[in-house]
């Protein structure tokens, strides 16, 4: 079945809305009524017929408009895209990895035509055709990871592997909740992870750390990873704070559940084949309260997390200021009744 | 500030110590730094070739106890940019198995780090000392230059003028703190600046 795309903005006018199909495929991250963090890290198998986990990467209907955001963002600031020089082999991985996937798995919007190492690569929504020499960076307009990472949803790590750690080498961030590339390029795991709060004292990064260590080529994994972001803007990026962190004082209880956005990051990992590097990809799904709501499920839930949240946390994730608004209007749809476990919208 | 906390990401600075294997020294110093670059021979005067690079300043100046405890091998240095020049220089004739000490503000430290980096010397292989002041360097994450020497809880930054307080990350590349905006949501609305990195 082909997408139908929409035209939409992340920024300014915010042309954003979710499908009534997208909100029943959204990846609600909350199995219980507490949150805290965990190594809620599963194998990335493939998951049932249209849910974001069908395939290794999710193409869905705002994908032209995310790309063309990312273009935006990277015009901006070139800062946003960063490989260190040792991160070639990754690179052509990362090409090799996300061609075949979307060639394969979206063959009415991508195709992939290879004759030994002459690629052609057809993108028919963004309207790209490019013929290369694999692993040749000359016959590329761009860095190899680059061309690829503009034309895949979400942002991505290059994590190479040495000294027992992970180092962030290389990456494509335009859509990251808060944290900086340009700053954290070239970090080891647990320097890039210091500014995440209790983490640390949960001995989760290190566990986390210890899994991936050993992750193997062919057997991804996946996790999710979550925020409140307040209007549906993918670059909250540290770099434009001073555009976005004004829109946290225009939340009011009348406008609440249509300007706040769950934000979800369905965070998966690759081992790469030739560089034994992992790519770390993290696609940010955003849904309002208002959307969120159409199943009441799930704003039940999200109030029990919300109610409940640890301090420190809704101090992170910069929700300090709209957070009792948030709880007041999801307290509707709460009734005081036991939920079961799970994610389930209904 | 809250008790238990600290900056994970920030380096833990020791106190200069001789890598007996070495098959050279290379000791970078300024200012409070010479002092660390004496303790350092008053524990030993190793075999191995010895290099010092030494920038004296106003406040600290302790060349003329070095010229006498390193006979060979001191350069004394007026200004950063020389210091970091002759060091390019030094380093494009030394050997693997060369170790690289480092004493000084921080500032001065990681300016030195970065140009080691250049010739493949990993974070991991260099020896720092803070000396002589708590002063930071802060980078700026919207327009991104780094003022350097912040000794202030909030600093104003050199490139772009916004008032930057330090978000809980330091970056080893960069050499720097994180600086935010600190008003981006309220503009107009500081805190009282003061003076906690003398």
């Amino acid at each position: 079945m082909a997408l139908a795309f929409k035209q939409e903005t992340f920024r300014n006018d915010y042309q954003y809305s979710n499908s009534p199909n997208a909100i029943k495929r959204f990846p609600f991250p909350f199995a219980e009524d507490q949150y805290m963090y965990s190594v809620n890290i599963e194998p990335h198998i493939k998951g049932k017929q249209g849910t974001v986990c069908e395939f290794p990467f999710d193409v869905d209907e705002h994908y032209v408009g995310e790309c063309l955001d990312k273009q935006i963002t990277l015009d901006l600031d070139r800062g946003r895209y960063k490989t260190l020089p040792h991160m070639m082999d990754a690179q052509w991985d990362f090409v090799e990895l996300t061609m075949e996937a979307l060639s394969n798995d979206y063959p009415e919007h991508f195709s992939l035509i290879k004759d030994g190492l002459n690629w052609t690569w057809e993108n028919k929504p963004l309207n790209i055709k490019q013929s290369f020499v694999f692993g040749d960076a000359s016959t590329m307009p761009m860095d190899p990871f680059e061309f690829m990472s503009r034309q895949v949803q979400g942002d991505f790590v290059l994590l190479d592997q040495r000294d027992e750690t992970l180092y962030a080498d290389g990456g494509f961030v335009t859509s990251q909740a808060d944290w900086s590339l340009a700053f954290d390029v070239g970090m080891s795991w647990r320097e890039w992870h210091a500014p995440v709060p209790r983490a640390t004292e949960l001995g989760v990064m290190d566990r986390a750390l210890k899994y991936l260590l050993n992750l193997q080529l062919g057997s991804p994994v996946r996790r999710l990873n979550w925020t409140m972001t307040v209007n549906p803007r993918l670059d909250t990026s540290p770099e434009n704070y001073p555009l976005w962190g004004t829109d946290r004082n225009t939340v009011n209880p009348e406008n609440v559940a249509d300007k706040v956005h769950l934000r979800v990051e369905l965070q998966s990992l690759f081992r790469l084949p030739r560089s034994n590097a992992i790519v770390f990809s993290i696609r940010c799904y955003l849904m309002s309260l208002k959307e969120l709501s159409s199943y009441p499920r799930w704003a039940k839930r999200l109030h029990r997390v919300q109610k409940t949240m640890h301090p420190d946390l809704i101090e992170y994730k910069g929700m300090t200021k709209f957070h009792p608004m948030m709880v007041e209007w999801l307290s509707k749809f709460d009734d005081g009744a036991a939920m079961d476990l799970g994610t389930h919208p209904e | 500030m809250e008790r238990g906390y600290w900056i994970r990401s920030k380096p833990v600075y020791t106190s200069l110590l001789w890598h007996e294997k070495a098959t050279s020294h290379l000791v970078v110093a300024q200012s409070q730094g010479g002092m660390a670059v004496l303790k350092l021979f008053q524990l030993m005067h190793p075999k191995q070739a010895i290099t010092v690079l030494y920038m004296p300043h106003a406040e600290a100046d302790y060349s003329k106890t070095l010229i006498k405890v390193v006979p060979d091998g001191l350069q004394l240095l007026e200004t950063e940019q020389e210091v970091l020049a002759k060091l390019d220089s030094v380093l494009h004739g030394m050997c693997m198995g060369m170790r690289l000490y480092i004493a000084g503000s921080e500032d001065f430290m990681w300016s030195v780090a970065k140009v080691a980096n250049k010739f493949g010397i990993e974070d991991a292989g260099m020896m720092k000392e803070l000396t002589g002041t708590l002063a930071r360097p802060i980078y700026c994450v919207h327009c991104k230059a780094t003022t350097h020497g912040v000794t202030t809880n909030i600093g104003e930054c050199s490139g772009c003028g916004r008032m930057l307080f330090v978000r809980d990350h330091f970056s080893r590349k960069l050499g720097a703190y994180m600086g935010l905006m600190i008003d981006a949501e309220s503009p107009g609305e500081l805190p009282d600046i003061e003076e906690i990195y003398p």
